[in-house]
C-alpha cells in the first residue's frame, strides 16, 4: 500500500477562528475514507486544502508526494465541491467536451455521459438552465473526466433524492471497485458507516476519532447492561462491580455502563443480584456520534 | 495545449451567446451609426469624413464595451458561482485559463470590427483603401488592451450588480467625455479637458487621424500604453489582497 495523500500538522486560521487545529492523517491508495463531522468542524476547509484551494496556516499536505496546485496533482484527481454552479452560456454536451480536453487520458464523452445518465435532450440543454440534482450529476461526470486515481466529494448527496443518492452510492462502490482512492465529507452517518472502510471524525477543527466504522462505534459507545431491579439496590454496591463505569437509572431500569458485557453479567450472576429481564445494548453509529457531539458541547 | 485551444472556443461562444454583448457591442453601435449618420447628419462640413469618422468611433465603441463589460461582469459571475475556484484544480493553468479569455475576447472584438466595418461600407459606402481599412483594424484591437485590463479590474469586484452598475457607468463617461458619441470639437470645455486625458478619447484618436490619412500620434500610443500598466497594477495588486484575505 502506498501513501496517496499525506495531511501534517494542517491547521487553518480564519480571521482569528481556528477552522482546522493541527490535523494529521495519510490516505493509502485504494481507501474510501469518511470524513465525518457535524456542520462547522472542518470538514470543507479540509478538503479545499487538501484540493490546493486553500493554503494551510500551518503544516503542510501532500498528494501524490507533491504539493497540490502541481499540474501532474491536478491530472489524477477530480473532486465534487459545495457551491459550485457549472459555467454558462455552455450546453452540457460541451461542457463535458471541455473538460476532457483538460486531460491528457480522459474517460470517452460516452463513459461520462452515461454517468449523468442524461438523454440526448437534456445533453442539447444549457448547463444552467439544469436542475438543482441534475447540476449535481453533471459535476460528477466532470470530476470523473480525467479519469482520476483520487476523487473528492465534498457533502456529495446533499440535495439529491433517495433514488439519486442510492444512485450515486452504487456508482461509488464501483469506482472502489476500479481501485479508485475516494475521499468524501458527510454529516450523514449512515453513509460514512454503509459506504467507508475508514472514518475520520472531525470535531470544531480537530479529529477525535479515525479507524473502521466499527473501531469507532467500539470506542466511542460505552455498551451498556440493563436490568429491572427485584428489590431496592445499592447504586453503590453496583458502580463497585468489576468492569462497571457508571451507573444510571431511566424508566425504572437500572443501567450499567461498560466496555465487557460478559464480564458483568457474570458478576451479576455470581453475586446473585435480584434483578430480571436482562438486556445488552450495543450502540449504533450514529447514537455514538450524537453522544459524542453532545459530550464535546458540554465542555 | 488541447485544453486551452478548446477554452478559446468555448470562450468565444459563450460570448456570443451573451445578449449583452449582441446589444452593446453590435446593435447599439450600428443603430448609433445609422442615427447620426443617415438622420442628424447635417451641419457637418464633410459628409464623407464624418461618416468615416463617426464608424471608427462606433467600431472603438463596441470593441470597449465588450472589453469592459462583458469580460468584467464574467469574471464577477464565474467567481460567484466558484467556478474560477473550480478551474484551479483542472489541470488548466491559471495563466491559460486567462489568456483563453484575452483570446477569446481579442477573436470577438474582430468579429465585432468586421461587422461594424462593413455595416459602414454598406450603409453610407465608406470607401478606404485596404491599407486604412486594416490599419483601422489594427490600431482598434491594439487599443482594447486598457479596456480589458479595466475589464479585468471590474472583474475583481464582489457582486455582480455593482460589476454591471459600475462597468456601464464607466463605459458611458468614457464613451461621451471621449468623444465617441460626439465630436471632442463640439463638448463643452471641461469635459473637453477632461476629455483629452481618457483613454477613450486617445483610443479613438489613432483611427481618426488613420480615416484621414494620418497616423497615429505618439501621445496616442504612450498614453494608452500608460493606462494599460495602470490597470494591470491595479488589477494585480487588488487580485493578490483578495487571494490574502482568503
Amino acid at each position: 500500500m502506498e501513501s496517496i495523500i499525506g495531511v501534517n500538522q494542517v491547521s487553518k486560521l480564519f480571521k482569528n477562528k481556528m477552522a482546522v487545529n493541527q490535523v494529521s492523517f495519510s490516505i493509502q491508495k485504494g481507501e474510501v475514507v469518511a470524513i465525518l463531522g457535524p456542520n462547522g468542524a472542518g470538514k470543507t476547509t479540509t478538503i479545499m486544502m487538501m484540493l490546493g484551494l486553500l493554503e494551510p496556516s500551518d503544516g503542510s499536505v501532500q498528494l501524490f508526494g507533491s504539493h497540490p496546485k502541481k499540474q501532474a496533482v491536478r491530472e489524477k484527481i477530480g473532486a465534487l465541491l459545495q457551491e459550485v454552479s457549472v459555467i454558462d452560456a455552455l450546453k452540457v454536451r460541451e461542457v463535458i467536451q471541455l473538460f476532457r480536453s483538460y486531460y491528457p487520458h480522459p474517460l470517452s464523452y460516452e463513459e461520462l455521459v452515461a454517468f449523468t445518465g442524461f438523454t440526448k435532450d437534456e445533453l442539447q440543454k444549457r448547463a444552467n438552465k439544469l436542475s438543482g440534482g441534475q447540476k449535481r450529476r453533471l459535476g460528477f461526470a466532470l470530476a470523473m473526466a480525467g479519469n482520476p486515481d483520487v476523487l473528492f466529494f465534498d457533502e456529495p448527496t446533499v440535495g439529491m433524492d433517495v433514488t439519486s443518492r442510492k444512485l450515486f452510492w452504487n456508482t461509488v462502490i464501483d469506482l472502489k471497485e476500479r481501485g479508485k482512492t475516494i475521499l468524501f465529507t458527510t454529516h450523514y452517518l449512515q453513509e460514512a458507516d454503509d459506504i467507508a472502510e475508514r472514518v475520520i471524525l472531525f470535531h470544531e477543527g480537530k479529529i477525535i476519532g479515525d479507524g473502521t466504522p466499527k473501531s469507532i462505534k467500539a470506542r466511542l459507545l460505552k455498551q451498556s447492561v440493563s436490568f429491572t431491579p427485584i428489590s431496592a439496590i445499592n447504586f453503590e454496591e453496583l458502580i463497585n462491580l468489576p468492569h462497571v463505569t457508571d451507573v444510571y437509572e431511566k424508566n425504572g431500569r437500572i443501567f450499567l455502563l461498560t466496555d465487557h458485557t460478559d464480564g458483568v453479567l457474570a458478576s451479576i450472576f455470581s453475586q446473585k443480584l435480584s434483578v430480571e429481564n436482562i438486556e445488552i445494548e450495543r450502540g449504533r453509529l450514529e447514537d455514538a456520534f450524537e453522544q459524542l457531539v453532545e459530550k464535546r458541547e458540554v465542555i | 495545449m488541447n485544453g486551452f485551444l478548446m477554452q478559446c472556443k468555448f470562450e468565444v461562444l459563450r460570448i456570443f451567446r451573451n445578449p449583452y454583448y449582441v446589444f452593446w457591442s453590435l446593435f447599439m453601435p450600428i443603430v448609433f451609426y445609422v442615427v447620426f449618420t443617415r438622420i442628424f447628419n447635417s451641419g457637418m462640413d464633410d459628409q464623407q469624413l464624418w461618416q468615416a469618422h463617426y464608424l471608427m468611433s462606433m467600431a472603438a465603441f463596441s470593441v470597449m464595451g465588450s472589453a469592459i463589460m462583458t469580460l468584467g461582469i464574467r469574471l464577477v459571475e464565474e467567481r460567484k458561482q466558484g467556478w474560477s475556484m473550480f478551474m484551479r484544480i483542472t489541470p488548466l493553468s491559471d495563466q491559460a485559463y486567462f489568456a483563453a479569455k484575452m483570446v477569446g475576447q481579442t477573436v470577438i472584438h474582430i468579429f465585432s470590427i468586421l461587422i461594424i466595418f462593413t455595416s459602414g461600407a454598406m450603409i453610407n459606402g465608406i470607401s478606404l483603401t485596404l491599407f486604412e481599412w486594416l490599419m483601422c483594424g489594427m490600431w482598434l484591437l491594439f487599443g482594447s488592451l486598457p479596456f480589458l485590463a479595466i475589464g479585468t479590474l471590474v472583474g475583481t469586484m464582489k457582486r455582480v450588480d455593482t460589476a454591471s452598475g459600475v462597468s456601464n457607468m464607466i463605459y458611458m463617461v468614457l464613451a461621451l467625455c471621449g468623444g465617441m458619441w460626439m465630436p471632442m470639437e463640439i463638448m463643452p470645455n471641461f469635459v473637453q479637458s477632461i476629455g483629452k486625458w481618457l483613454p477613450s478619447y486617445h483610443f479613438g484618436s489613432g483611427a481618426w487621424e488613420i480615416v484621414r490619412g494620418g497616423q497615429p500620434e505618439r501621445i496616442n500610443f504612450t498614453l494608452l500604453v500608460g493606462y494599460l500598466l495602470l490597470f494591470m497594477v491595479i488589477s494585480g495588486y487588488t487580485r493578490r489582497k483578495q487571494e490574502v484575505a482568503v
